[in-house]
């Protein structure tokens, strides 16, 4: 059983780490997390009862070793969220002056289908990847981690405004994103 | 008069909708927001694509 178990992490190894770096985006620091995470599940494989798939659960161990590691360490980050929350960019580029947007948005159909499909969360990842490093780390933080995001203010030390812009500009660019290699490839055929 | 106080823009619909998501919106921002959702289909497609992003979101690497 045991054995089984390692095999059957071993092949998950890859896709956590593909997401480990997603978050933290530096690869030392993922590959540290990822192997945490995956002698932790060897060793709490007794707590595993099989209610759900092996995945969740070590996706799971997985969100409290990169939230230990924040309490460790990330502090470095947070000067650089600061000047990316300030830069001057605000999609202006995409809105008419008066505040319509000049390419409108696609239906993106329905939900379901995406959600069911393998290869739509390929994209996102692709996606999530192209945001800025820290526009990734604060929307993976709340929308992976899902963390408050007035504690994601207190882990980076930035203010809830610089907050508040960063995700409104990762979700901007996340929703331009799927919507070109994805919703609109989808709909065209 | 009134109108000049709840209109809002497609971009400002926007960032209420991104806001809304990580705290609730002060009144008159959800009033805006609620009026101009009502009158544009556009925004509110871009309502119901940040739920499903946040719905993706929740399920990456499972």
């Amino acid at each position: 059983m045991d054995a089984d178990l390692s095999q059957s992490l071993a092949e998950l190894r890859p896709a956590l780490l593909k997401i480990a770096r997603l978050q933290l985006r530096n690869d030392t620091w993922a590959e540290d997390v990822v192997s945490e995470t995956l002698i932790a599940a060897l060793e709490g494989a007794g707590k595993f009862a099989g209610q759900s798939q092996l995945k969740t659960w070590v996706v799971g161990i997985l969100k409290h070793k990169i939230i230990d590691h924040f309490r460790r360490a990330a502090r470095e980050v947070s000067a650089d969220a600061q000047v990316e929350a300030a830069e001057v960019e605000t999609f202006d580029e995409l809105y008419l002056p008066g505040g319509h947007r000049i390419d409108p948005p696609l239906d993106w159909g329905d939900p379901e289908d995406a959600l069911s499909r393998t290869q739509f969360f390929e994209i996102l990842q692709l996606c999530v990847d192209r945001l800025p490093v820290n526009l990734g780390r604060v929307f993976m933080m709340r929308e992976w981690l899902e963390f408050e995001t007035a504690q994601i203010c207190k882990e980076l030390a930035i203010t809830s405004t610089n907050c508040f812009v960063m995700l409104f500009r990762a979700r901007m660019r996340l929703r331009e994103c799927l919507e070109s290699n994805w919703f609109g490839k989808v709909q065209s055929g | 008069m009134i109108k000049r106080l709840t209109r809002i823009t497609c971009r400002q619909a926007h960032v209420l909708l991104s806001e809304r998501m990580d705290r609730p919106l002060s009144p008159l921002g959800r009033y805006r927001l609620y009026l101009h959702l009502k009158a544009c289909d556009l925004c509110s497609r871009v309502d119901r694509q940040f739920d499903l992003m946040r719905r993706a979101m929740r399920r990456l690497g499972e």
